[in-house]
């Protein structure tokens, strides 16, 4: 590797090297900051984010190929990159006040979310299934901890080993599929390895190969049949965590299995099949367990999941459409998610928890503002127009309906609206119930600057989805 | 570009709603709402003044690039058919503002925003001619009327709102992947005008016929998927019951008339008679169910599928009086129902009952209320010189000519008509005062004369005069007639 050629790498790569190596100046510096100085942390944190969000705009002007074809710079990475900059810096807004309820305002909580960042921008960027790993491995280490961070909590610490040893079985997996993959291509470059294929796209040994990855790709987005993590997952960890686990790392999920399943090679081995029914049966599970559910993050935990298998039918559906259709439904899902578990968040006050859905009992009578928001997040949710959440299915169904799925879009309407159900059945309690207790939600400026923001969003994006969806459209690699 | 006067229409209760945010005593959050709606009719009478009625083409047109990488436009425009309800939406929106004074007390400015929110939606589900847009205006009722019913409802309210948004979400997502499947074989447009001179092949008329038909019978609502009506009818406020009938369910119809007719002739054509037979369904089985009612809100309700049944009758005659007849029926639905929900919330709120047995002899205690609850009566069961009789009129002759059996089966839904209202009528207002009400019973007030004297002039001017309006709706109409026609293969 010549001075030039590794000029270049770095270059493509400097916003994974900014976040590194702030994480690992922020590491030392923490054990010098005094007690109580604490927001020196999140904002030389976002400061970070930012930094890295700078160098990834300033360098996206260009595709840029570095490390021998492990690594890329593309647009299709620099959109998921901002999806992660944007939940990575809301997480930080939101945990201010929330650590220091929860006592787990320590340096190693910032440090290892950008830590975690890092792991999912590289997993944006990676070509090849190693880097892949790699990326990967970083984000799953780093939230493992993450999710255990209330040492004091038993719930806790059982999701945290409950992550790592589900977490490290699925990692096994993945790895033997590229294993598989290595030996009948000879390669682990996922643009080599179509070309490398000269047979029958339909070998056994590669759809073997292929049903691994797959196995192992679908965990980190919590779909069926490897979900069972993530109710318990959710429920267990901060609630911050929870916030953003399921938006970054599930985001990065997708980078992957959009990178690996619209490869020519794994395109032509029918795969899209398993990915079809992967994608009802999720949707179909989130959306009927989650009625019986009266715990606010076990909710929104099958929420995800049937949000997930939503997103899997852009997957299916393949194509530009297809594939802008994912990305800019994971973008509006980051905004309204964010919102609705910022309220969660924020009511985790003094010994109220605000986890039980009967917490929220005439919450629309104390805290007008506050309501509204979480009616627009939730109908948001449940795609109801005008809100961002409809125009993210909408977008989705037509990537289908472009490509004959006609009946898999009307399998996705009707889950849909029975995970409209559930949803409604919150705004109900919020504003059909009289209160049963006074509310003191930890409303801080950092808290409302994160509702206003995905509030923005949420609306925003559904008044005026031409320039994200034109955003999309342009992030699309290869087409 | 020209003043565009649609999007002022549309968004001047929604800019109104938001005025009412800031608003601090309830008071002024009353006035604000009735100023807005009163200013918004005004400026429907101002289109209407300047609506040209010799001709079918849009007016008013405003056309925006909204997402162009989808071909979705911000498009508003009105014809014949869709003025009519225009001006029915703005007409009703501060009567029920007025409807709402005193019956809702708490929550004042909540209510009044969602209000003005769902006129705001509906007025733009009229005016649509956007597809996409149509859809976004369509589906976000739910969410202001979801809330009407919820929170400001009766004691099963919970129950009736969940029912309502289920019912309407379900049928319209189905319209939704229609629209979608309309979109890919209509050359990539959500463009109505655009849409409606494609010639599709039947199969995929026929699929999406019944992909429209599911939401547009959920919101009309046609037998067999009327169950949520009675429960949001009975649970609503006042306000809420007077949307509901006075055009809500009209927006069915209307879907009918603006998508299934225009854009899918053949199948329209082809399953008129399973139409003709659900609507004369709906009517008779409606009637019958009116007619074992207690609760003055729920027989009204069923009276409503019944009328309902009458106006889906005359669209799927597809002949010139048929048409003609069930879209003025729409609109005098929309009067009369809207004023009979206004007299029962009127009552309710002096005696807090709506058990019909719990009246009686109310012609003593309230002379005023009784004679124009006669007046609406009697429109309601289309008596000669009201307005429904011209409609009813209109869609029998129509339905004679169509099918004689279903014709046949509209005069005994007419007739059963006559004896619930006429029974209902008699019980309240007649006879001697019964025990439930035997205490002093004010009189209509000012205010509430003011909201009940335009329903009434129009019950009279359209049962005697019908002709402006006819002539408001009858250039679209005829061009409706000849584009089902003619793509569909002929008579």
């Amino acid at each position: 590797m010549t001075a030039a050629t590794l000029f270049q790498s770095i270059l493509a790569s400097l916003p994974e090297i900014v976040v590194v190596t702030g994480a690992c100046i922020l590491l030392i510096l923490g054990q010098l900051v005094p007690k109580g100085q604490g927001y020196f942390l999140v904002w030389a944190s976002a400061a970070t984010v930012l930094v890295a969000a700078l160098a990834t705009l300033l360098l996206a002007g260009e595709v840029r190929p570095a490390y021998s074809g492990m690594f890329i710079a593309d647009r299709f990475a620099v959109f998921f990159k901002m999806v992660f900059y944007l939940s990575t810096i809301l997480t930080f807004l939101l945990s201010r006040k929330y650590a220091e309820i929860e006592g787990i305002a320590l340096s190693e909580y910032y440090v290892l979310l950008l830590f975690a960042l890092s792991g999912m921008m590289i997993v944006a960027s990676a070509t090849d299934l190693l880097s892949i790993y790699v990326g990967l491995e970083l984000m799953a280490l780093s939230t493992y901890v993450l999710t255990g961070f209330l040492r004091k909590e038993r719930r806790s610490n059982e999701a945290a080993l409950k992550y790592v040893v589900l977490g490290g079985v699925s990692t096994g997996i993945f790895l033997y599929g590229v294993s598989l993959i290595y030996g009948i291509t000879g390669t682990t470059q996922l643009d080599a390895m179509a070309a490398a294929v000269t047979g029958d796209p339909l070998d056994p040994g590669l759809l073997l190969a292929v049903v691994f990855i797959v196995a192992g790709l679908v965990f980190k987005v919590g779909a069926v049949p490897f979900h069972m993590w993530v109710p318990d997952v959710y429920e267990g960890a901060p609630t911050t965590i929870t916030a953003f686990m399921s938006v970054g790392p599930k985001a990065a999920g997708f980078a992957v299995i959009l990178r690996v399943f619209l490869n020519p090679l794994v395109a032509a081995s029918d795969a899209w099949i398993i990915v079809a029914v992967i994608a009802v049966v999720t949707m179909a599970l989130g959306s009927f367990v989650a009625l019986v559910q009266d715990n606010f993050k076990r909710l929104l935990a099958y929420s995800s999941i049937a949000h997930a298998g939503f997103a899997l039918f852009g997957v299916v559906a393949g194509g530009a459409d297809g594939i802008a259709g994912v990305m800019l439904y994971l973008l509006i899902y980051a905004f309204m998610n964010l919102g609705i578990f910022g309220i969660v968040i924020m009511m985790r006050n003094g010994d109220f928890s605000g986890e039980v859905i009967e917490d929220y009992a005439g919450f629309a009578k104390s805290h007008r503002g506050l309501a509204l928001l979480m009616l627009l997040y939730l109908f948001s949710l449940a795609g109801i127009p005008p809100t961002a959440g409809f125009f993210a299915k909408f977008y989705v169904l037509v990537a289908l309906v472009e490509r004959g799925f006609v009946m898999l879009a009307v399998i996705a309407v009707l889950l849909s609206a029975v995970a409209a159900y559930f949803y409604i059945r919150i705004v109900m309690v919020i504003y059909m119930r009289e209160p049963e207790r006074a509310f003191e939600p930890a409303l801080t400026p950092s808290v409302r600057a994160t509702l206003a923001l995905t509030a923005a969003g949420t609306i925003g994006i559904g008044l005026f989805p031409a320039w994200f969806l034109r955003l999309a459209q342009s992030s699309v690699f290869g087409g | 570009m020209a003043f565009p006067l649609l999007s002022l229409i549309v968004f001047m209760p929604a800019a109104g709603a938001a005025v009412l945010m800031f608003l601090r005593s309830d008071d002024a959050v009353r006035w604000t709402a009735l100023g807005v709606t009163v200013l918004d009719l005004a400026l429907c009478i101002a289109m209407l003044a300047g609506f040209d009625t010799t001709t079918h083409e849009m007016q008013f047109t405003e056309t925006r690039p909204w997402v162009p990488a989808l071909g979705i436009t911000y498009a508003l425009g009105i014809d014949g058919i869709s003025a009519l309800f225009v001006f029915l939406t703005a007409l009703l929106g501060w009567i029920c503002v007025l409807a709402s004074w005193v019956a809702i007390d708490r929550k004042v400015k909540e209510f009044m925003v969602s209000l003005l929110a769902m006129q705001a939606l509906m007025l733009g589900v009229f005016c649509a001619l956007d597809l996409f847009l149509f859809y976004v205006f369509w589906e976000a009722m739910l969410i202001p009327m979801y809330v009407i019913i919820g929170v400001w409802g009766g004691d099963g309210r919970v129950y009736a709102a969940f029912k309502f948004f289920l019912y309407t979400l379900a049928g319209s997502l189905l319209f939704l992947i229609g629209v979608i499947v309309l979109y890919f074989h209509g050359g990539e447009t959500f463009d109505i005008r655009a849409l409606t001179a494609q010639d599709l092949p039947f199969r995929v008329q026929s699929w999406l016929f019944f992909a429209f038909l599911i939401a547009f019978a959920v919101k009309v609502p046609m037998v067999p998927v009327h169950t949520w009506l009675p429960d949001a009818h009975v649970q609503a406020p006042t306000a809420g019951s007077i949307i509901l009938a006075g055009v809500l369910l009209k927006m069915g119809a209307y879907g009918f008339l603006r998508f299934s007719l225009p854009m899918l002739p053949e199948a329209s054509l082809y399953y008129s008679t399973l139409m003709l037979s659900l609507s004369a369904l709906a009517i008779v089985y409606g009637g019958l169910l009116a007619l074992a009612q207690d609760d003055l809100k729920k027989l009204v309700a069923y009276s409503s599928i019944s009328h309902m049944g009458f106006v889906t009758l005359g669209i799927f005659t597809l002949n010139l009086r048929g048409l003609e007849g069930g879209i003025l029926q729409m609109f005098n639905h929309g009067v009369t129902t809207g004023a009979l929900f206004l007299f029962v919330g009127l009552i309710y709120e002096r005696t807090h009952t709506r058990s019909i047995a719990d009246y009686g002899g109310l012609m003593k205690a309230a002379p005023v209320y009784t004679a124009f609850l006669a007046l609406f009566t009697l429109s309601s069961m289309a008596l000669p010189g009201t307005n429904s009789f011209v409609g009813e009129l209109l869609v029998l002759s129509g339905a004679f000519a169509a099918n004689l059996a279903v014709g046949a089966a509209a005069v005994l839904g007419a007739l059963l008509g006559a004896a619930y209202l006429l029974g209902m009528y008699r019980k309240v207002a007649l006879g001697p005062a019964s025990i439930g009400v035997r205490f002093k019973i004010r009189d209509v007030n000012a205010r509430e004369l003011v909201a009940i004297l335009p329903l009434a002039v129009f019950v009279l001017w359209v049962g005697l005069y019908p002709k402006p309006f006819l002539n408001i709706i009858g250039p679209s109409v005829r061009h409706l007639l000849t584009q089902v026609h003619s793509n569909g293969g002929g008579q």
